[in-house]
């Protein structure tokens, strides 16, 4: 069956009523994310990991992509209304955005960012379409060392660009890593790390340290330096929907942004902040306006909210056809398959087609879902952000509990909660990234396995790494992603 | 140069290298032999915490050359404002009462108590007010959870409920 075909079996699972119900949840529950702030998609799917074990997989992956996609649309309203982003990616369509609600062009901004948003996920899930069986065509000939040094690549990327330092970014992955050798060893049973806690044994749960990380630590982390300051909301009184000019305006940073967005989404630690800041400085350089940036251009929010919904699309590429997490929205997919026992790869499109396209084609569902519900909902949307702080932080840290105490009802997660939400609140203070941390402790086991796999058909040879090109070119790639900024910094300080 | 500008988190070098070493030694600790080729279940674990060892010295050279370590930015939050040390004391004890409470006064209280202790660390002094909100929300989240199959333990352990 070719990509058209499966894609269309796909929405023959998509439109199914229960399906397009859990894609509405999805979309409205990403959406309130979006706007609020303290919680992101990466924590509110791993929140809603435990609600799920009763759903079939289809049923709670539809939701997730909803929640992906409706965290990008929710983080636009709040950018352009109240100079917020609810989320990283909407950080350059508060610049231009914003300056255009105040000058009463609030609405304009919305609708190009919700048109843009749902242009530019189309395209991506179109790409996402074609691709991704090519990709996981291409992943049958890997073996353990080009798995290895696949995610070796990963894990340098993750580090190098993520947070302020090299150092920071690789302490934040080696604690990751550290904490994924904990518990039994699948092919010796020897248990490690467990300090003699039958509860250690099984390995700490990815919900555990992501809840704690992200909310616990986020939590602590605002109370101690908390601006009371109540949200100032431009209104949307006076404005005006797009003109035929902003159409014009428009539609070329649309197809840029998306075009931008996509790959670099794929790419390890692409994310949608690299893509979205690309995208507004071309447009910036491109436009016949631009004396206008600054003051609010509308091609400066049309580019960049492009560019972040492509970017989402792209992070499903390597996950869904390598099982390779390259954000931390995606490190949580990845744990949400696992704990659904699927592996992400080349033989999820075979043993899971329906789940597979089943979600791609919800992915175009979800878009014309969330471009309905966002631009008449503005409103609703703005209205989520009168939840007073105290009680939005307090109520965030009860649902973390939900996730925690739900897993398995145990005291060492509620300890483990404790010291790594403490582990959280350190690392915002000092500036440590804390994705590379959800990077390592998921990806961590899988490079363990497959580089004691390669190196047991190698019998303890390390050069065996090297053999195959493929991974000979990757684990070159992950050196030179490592050394070429420190090289380009001597080069520079040379000229 | 403001304060935060010149700190020198020392001690976080230091924690960081401790936990390479505790990972070391557990690591060098497993008998390689349980492995295939050579690599036991003790060598990867050796590896990150050799790793950790030599991001905390890489990370004490940072502090020795002065590096800045800037609080990040987050909504509703001042990153270059001065911490409240009282407000953290408040949150962390919101996160931490669970430790002591969720076995014994279960899912419900526990919610109400941490509720109350972090919309106290974020200046509410409505007590009461929000002790009833926490006990609801706790309740809602206790029976709605409940229904969905997500085992959260009893309602109050301690009366056998």
């Amino acid at each position: 069956m070719d990509a058209f075909d499966s894609l269309m079996a796909g929405f023959g699972v998509a439109l199914q009523p229960a399906h397009l119900l859990w894609a509405f949840v999805g979309s409205l529950l990403g959406t309130a994310i979006g706007v609020l702030p303290g919680i992101g998609p990466a924590l509110t799917i791993a929140l809603l990991l435990p609600v799920t074990v009763k759903l079939a997989p289809t049923a709670a992956f539809i939701m997730f992509a909803g929640v992906l996609y409706g965290a990008m649309y929710g983080g636009s309203t709040t950018s352009i209304l109240l100079n917020t982003p609810g989320e990283s990616g909407s950080m350059m369509t508060a610049l231009e955005g914003n300056r255009m609600a105040r000058a009463g062009r609030g609405a304009a901004a919305l609708a190009t960012a919700a048109i843009g948003s749902f242009v530019a996920g189309t395209l991506a899930t179109l790409a996402l379409t074609f691709l991704a069986p090519a990709i996981a065509e291409l992943a049958f000939v890997f073996g353990p060392a080009d798995y290895f040094g696949l995610m070796l690549l990963a894990f340098t990327s993750v580090s190098v660009v993520m947070g302020a330092s090299r150092v920071r970014g690789f302490i934040a992955l080696f604690l990751g890593l550290a904490l994924g050798v904990v518990g039994i060893d699948g092919p010796s049973g020897q248990a490690r790390l467990a300090f003699g806690s039958p509860d250690l044994l099984d390995g700490i749960d990815i919900t555990v340290v992501l809840v704690s990380l992200f909310a616990v630590g986020e939590i602590l982390y605002v109370a101690s330096r908390y601006r009371s300051a109540p949200p100032a909301v431009n209104p949307l009184a006076g404005g005006h929907w797009m003109t035929r000019q902003d159409w014009q305006r428009s539609w070329k940073p649309w197809l840029r942004g998306t075009a931008l967005g996509f790959p670099i989404g794929a790419l390890p630690a692409g994310g949608s902040e690299v893509p979205t800041f690309l995208s507004y400085t071309i447009e910036r350089r491109l436009s016949r306006h631009q004396d206008e940036f600054g003051k609010g251009a509308i091609e400066g929010v049309a580019g960049p909210e492009a560019a972040n919904n492509a970017s989402a699309a792209g992070v499903l590429v390597p996950l869904l056809t390598l099982g390779l997490p390259t954000s931390a929205t995606a490190a949580v997919l990845l744990a949400a398959f696992q704990s659904y026992g699927l592996q992400p790869g080349p033989f999820l499109f075979i043993n899971s087609a329906d789940l597979v396209w089943g979600v791609i084609a919800s992915l175009y569902v979800g878009n014309l879902m969330l471009l309905v519900l966002n631009l008449p909902l503005v409103g609703v949307w703005v209205r989520l952000l009168l939840v007073p702080r105290p009680y939005l932080y307090a109520g965030i840290l009860v649902f973390a509990m939900v996730g925690i105490w739900g897993v398995g009802t145990s005291w060492m997660d509620l300890l483990l909660m404790f010291v790594i939400g403490l582990a959280g609140y350190v690392m915002r203070v000092y500036d440590f990234p804390i994705a590379p941390v959800l990077i390592g402790l998921i990806l961590g086991p899988m490079a363990e396995t497959q580089l004691r796999r390669a190196l047991a058909i190698g019998e303890g040879n390390p050069l065996v790494l090297m053999t195959s090109p493929l991974s000979a070119t990757l684990i070159v790639l992950a050196v030179a992603v490592l050394c070429l900024p420190m090289l380009l910094r001597k080069l520079k300080a040379g000229a | 140069m403001s304060a935060i500008s010149q700190r020198r988190p020392w001690w976080l070098a230091l924690a960081v290298i401790v936990i390479g070493a505790v990972w070391l030694q557990q690591g060098y600790a497993l008998p390689d032999a349980a492995g295939y080729g050579g690599v036991g279940p003790g060598a990867f674990v050796m590896l990150v915490g050799l790793g950790l060892i030599l991001l905390g010295l890489a990370l004490m050279a940072q502090i020795a050359r002065g590096a800045s370590f800037e609080p990040q930015e987050a909504e509703s939050a001042e990153a270059d404002a001065a911490p409240s040390y009282q407000a953290l004391a408040f949150a962390i004890a919101g996160a931490g009462i669970p430790l002591l409470t969720m076995q014994s006064l279960g899912f419900p209280l526990t919610a109400m108590l941490s509720f109350v202790l972090v919309t106290h660390a974020f200046g509410s002094r409505r007590l009461v007010f929000d002790a009833v909100i926490g006990l609801t929300l706790g309740g809602v989240c206790w029976a709605g959870f409940s229904w969905l199959g997500v085992t959260l333990g009893g309602a109050l352990p301690l009366a056998g409920w």
